[in-house]
């Protein structure tokens, strides 16, 4: 956005009256302009799944029968601690919850998370706030703005899931209650993510703390659900605010009295939010910068640990997220075990045609570890491109280094990192599923997966070369993509083939699957070539930054 | 010339950004131990042609030396002898001025502790703060620690004190110097003329990516006019009939007009007959040499100012 646009949108705040909410129209017009994209495709991606998913279901439960044969065994382990307890699993209703309810809180969470930080912490971050508060702009106009808008997505994403709920002709309270509870979610991690941005000084680590707190919230309301009594959550549930919007019950007991929690949790969230931002200075965080040293390192001047250097926290919190994410797979396994009925049709159609049930459970668990290293390596590779944006390697290469050996470092963390990533959570998967005797075994299944994510970092440094300006984004949204493919592929009807097509669709999902060396050997082909092509195109193209 | 007097050597020099040219045909020369000042307003392509000197852009044609290598091909080889200091100057947020000058130092092969701690006394800079909380002029001075701490045969300086306070432009004044002391070489760009002017052997001025002027800066003054001021006996409106005389502003005794360096001798004979009481005469600034290039010369004279009895005369093809 350039200068002349801020202006041009902020002159009418010189009229407004005076108050620490002047302006607030004019920023919420110019929030709106600057996320008008972004807030539509938040809202329609998430409510079409609502249409997508209901048919799906129709299709898999035609008859009442079905569904009633369904409601015996939907109450698994591994559904309750992934997806939430199943509680009206012999309606249509109960089965759309169970399939996507969770999958939408969480990321409409996701959304507020980003959003709030966008406008607020990245703003303040490059200097815009500095520019808009200048003007004629109450100290808190833009962030309540920013808290408005956020909170508008999550209104309007719910407000569709609902209308999209009857246009289905599900039961009018349950889908409205569809609806709140979702919108519920994005609107308490609206004030969530407010205090973050108060407290964390750059928007990665804004972005890292409300992250953090949305895991912290899913794993509480996972191990609520997992000591359930039949099907009433434990009292656990009540710790989360994820928890809070589940006991809203929707095509159940339809419950609308824990919305007021959430709004309320909002609410007392953005005021404190609004205090903070009164006592600190523009800019400056609630956590303190410390002093650091005065010369650099041996280490810190080699181009690898330098990059090593810049990735530390989010190499340790990647790391981190892989055991805990190990762990709880495995743990979650494990207590499947008891409750499962292999004989059931209905069981084997959750996990796919494996060799047992446990099997194609831990199949999905080590999918999940494929992907989450996949997402890491993205994050990895793509600091690269933030290095070149903002002019800081410009400095670098005109010192005596090569082109090939700066990219290469940034590669040879990301795909080492990932692997190290891979390892560590099969192994864990294993072992704490069925002791040390399956780590291994676990942790070979997992590293299967290691050639989709280079295929995805290949994509990554393909566009590096080609198409700097939208690459991350770009691998992103092909990463997104081959993710809903592999995870919901049998839930969007997607044959097999198609699914096998993906990245990591292919890759032989083990245990469940048998192994096979030619997926691995194309993916490994194909990522090879994309990434000689992006690096000889990046040695031999302009430098673009920003 | 032979490549090796050359530090920098680029003829025709063209480079596109898409449907924008940002260089069409520039020639520039800096010779080995000078300082060469490189001006131009924004956007007449100095930046560009920095950072095709440092093999971050392709040149799209003519040819391109530096210190008798190729900067696309040679690209690390070359960089072992130079340094460079950006106008805007991104560090890592999360790192201490210290670290970032490390990092910079040892990308050019090592770090010389006792000239780095020097130059961040004299700086005045401290080194263990997050590179996040600096101001630009802060961040300036990590850069320019960086380069000026090195061995480097070439300084490449893109607008290096754009960020500094007076104080901090003196420092960086007398480091140059020292620089050129060496018998390093230094490609200075910039918009602050005094800067130039005391340190500068020779200037080029660009203009929409072609080289307007060129040359030893004083040899620049003689070829353009000299501006005469003097208060004579009579009225000094009878000037104006004197050849050579342009530009010619006058207010009854005090008279200020411009003269070629061929017709100096010939005015200031003729300036005598009018037994002037007061004479100061003043070559071009660097100022008035650029300003020539963009929208004129400056018209404005201390007499100009006083209203109705000044007259201008300008005659034709003064220029």
């Amino acid at each position: 956005m350039s200068a002349t646009t801020i202006q041009g949108h902020l002159l009418p705040m010189q009229r407004s009256s005076a108050g620490t909410l002047a302006g607030l129209g004019t920023a919420v017009r110019f929030i709106m302009h600057r996320n008008w994209l972004r807030l539509t495709i938040w809202a329609a991606v998430l409510a079409v799944m609502i249409p997508v998913v209901y048919d799906s279901q129709q299709q898999a439960f035609p008859t009442q029968a079905a569904r009633d044969a369904y409601s015996q065994v939907a109450n698994t382990p591994a559904v309750a601690a992934m997806t939430g307890l199943p509680y009206a699993a012999g309606s249509l209703g109960g089965i759309l919850v169970i399939k996507i309810w969770m999958t939408l809180a969480v990321a409409l969470g996701f959304a507020s998370i980003f959003l709030v930080t966008r406008n607020g912490r990245a703003d303040e971050e490059a200097g815009r706030t500095e520019l808009l508060r200048s003007a004629a702009l109450g100290r808190h106009a833009y962030s309540v703005a920013n808290y408005l808008v956020a909170g508008t997505l999550s209104v309007v994403t719910g407000l569709l899931i609902s209308l999209l709920c009857l246009s289905l002709a599900l039961p009018t309270s349950g889908s409205w209650v569809m609806g709140a509870s979702i919108a519920g979610i994005g609107i308490a991690f609206v004030g969530i993510s407010a205090i973050c941005n108060q407290l964390a000084t750059t928007s990665r680590g804004a972005n890292s703390l409300g992250v953090a707190i949305i895991a912290l919230f899913y794993f509480l309301r996972a191990g609520a659900d997992l000591q359930a009594t039949s099907t009433t959550p434990s009292a656990l549930s009540w710790y989360s605010p994820i928890g809070w919007a589940q006991n809203m019950r929707s095509f159940g007991e339809n419950n609308w009295l824990p919305l007021l929690a959430l709004l309320g949790l909002a609410v007392l969230g953005c005021m404190l939010a609004l205090r903070l931002e009164s006592r600190r200075d523009l800019g400056a965080g609630i956590l303190a910068e410390r002093k650091g040293p005065a010369t650099s390192s041996r280490f810190i001047s080699h181009p690898l640990g330098l990059v090593l250097r810049l990735q530390r926290s989010s190499l340790i919190g990647w790391l981190v997220g892989a055991v805990i994410a190990g762990l709880f797979f495995g743990g979650v396994a494990k207590a499947m075990t008891a409750v499962l009925d292999p004989s059931n049709p209905f069981a084997k159609s959750f996990v796919g045609s494996g060799h047992s049930m446990l099997d194609g459970v831990m199949g999905i668990f080590v999918l999940f570890n494929g992907l989450l290293a996949g997402a890491f390596a993205i994050q990895c590779l793509a600091a690269a491109r933030s290095e070149e944006e903002s002019g800081r390697l410009e400095t670098q290469l005109a010192g005596s280094l090569s082109r090939f050996n700066w990219l290469g470092a940034h590669v040879l963390v990301a795909a080492l990192g990932s692997v190290v990533m891979l390892l560590l959570g099969g192994y864990l998967t294993g072992v704490s599923s069925q002791g040390a005797a399956t780590g291994g075994s676990m942790m070979a299944a997992s590293f299967a997966y290691w050639p989709a994510v280079l295929l995805v970092l290949g994509v990554l440094l393909f566009l590096q070369g080609f198409a700097p300006r939208l690459s991350t984004g770009l691998t992103w949204i092909i990463y997104g993509l081959s993710l809903m493919a592999a995870m919901f592929g049998g839930l969007f009807s997607l044959s097999d083939d198609v699914i096998k097509l993906t990245p990591f669709g292919a890759v032989p999902r083990l245990p469940a699957e048998d192994f096979v060396l030619l997926p691995i050997i194309v993916l490994s082909i194909i990522a090879v070539l994309l990434a000689i092509s992006g690096f000889w195109r990046f040695r031999a193209r302009d430098l673009m930054p920003e | 010339m032979s490549t090796n007097t050359q530090a920098i050597s680029v003829t025709e020099l063209h480079k596109n950004f898409g449907n924008t040219a940002a260089l069409a045909g520039l020639d520039l020369e800096v010779e080995t131990g000078q300082v060469a000042g490189f001006l131009g307003p924004n956007g007449s392509g100095k930046s560009t042609t920095i950072r095709i000197l440092l093999g971050l852009l392709r040149a799209d044609s003519g040819t391109v030396k530096m210190l008798g290598g190729d900067p696309w091909d040679d690209a690390v080889a070359l960089h072992r002898r130079i340094a460079y200091v950006p106008g805007e100057v991104a560090l890592w947020p999360n790192l201490t001025g210290g670290q970032a000058i490390g990092i910079l130092s040892a990308l050019r092969g090592g770090v010389n502790s006792a000239k780095r701690d020097e130059l961040l006394e004299r700086f005045d800079l401290d080194p263990t703060k997050k590179a996040r909380s600096y101001s630009k002029g802060n961040r300036q001075k990590v850069a320019l620690v960086a380069a000026l701490a090195s061995d480097a045969e070439l300084l490449l300086l893109d607008e290096p004190t754009s960020g500094l306070d007076p104080l901090m432009e003196q420092v960086f004044t007398s480091c140059i110097r020292e620089v050129k002391e060496q018998g390093r070489s230094v490609l200075l760009s910039s918009h602050i003329f005094a800067e130039v002017e005391k340190l500068c052997d020779t200037v080029t001025i660009i203009r929409e990516g072609v080289a307007v002027e060129a040359g030893r800066l004083d040899e620049l003054r003689h070829l353009h006019r000299t501006t005469v001021s003097a208060v004579l006996d009579g009225d000094a409106s009878a000037l104006a009939s004197v050849p050579g005389v342009s530009d010619l502003v006058f207010e009854g005794s005090k008279a200020t007009f411009t003269v070629g360096s061929e017709d100096l001798a010939q005015v200031l004979r003729a300036l005598a007959e009018y037994s002037p009481r007061s004479l100061v005469s003043a070559p071009p600034s660097l100022e008035d040499l650029f300003l020539r290039h963009y929208g004129g010369l400056p018209t404005e004279s201390p007499m100009s100012k006083s209203g109705h009895h000044t007259h201008h005369i300008h005659p034709a093809g003064a220029r």
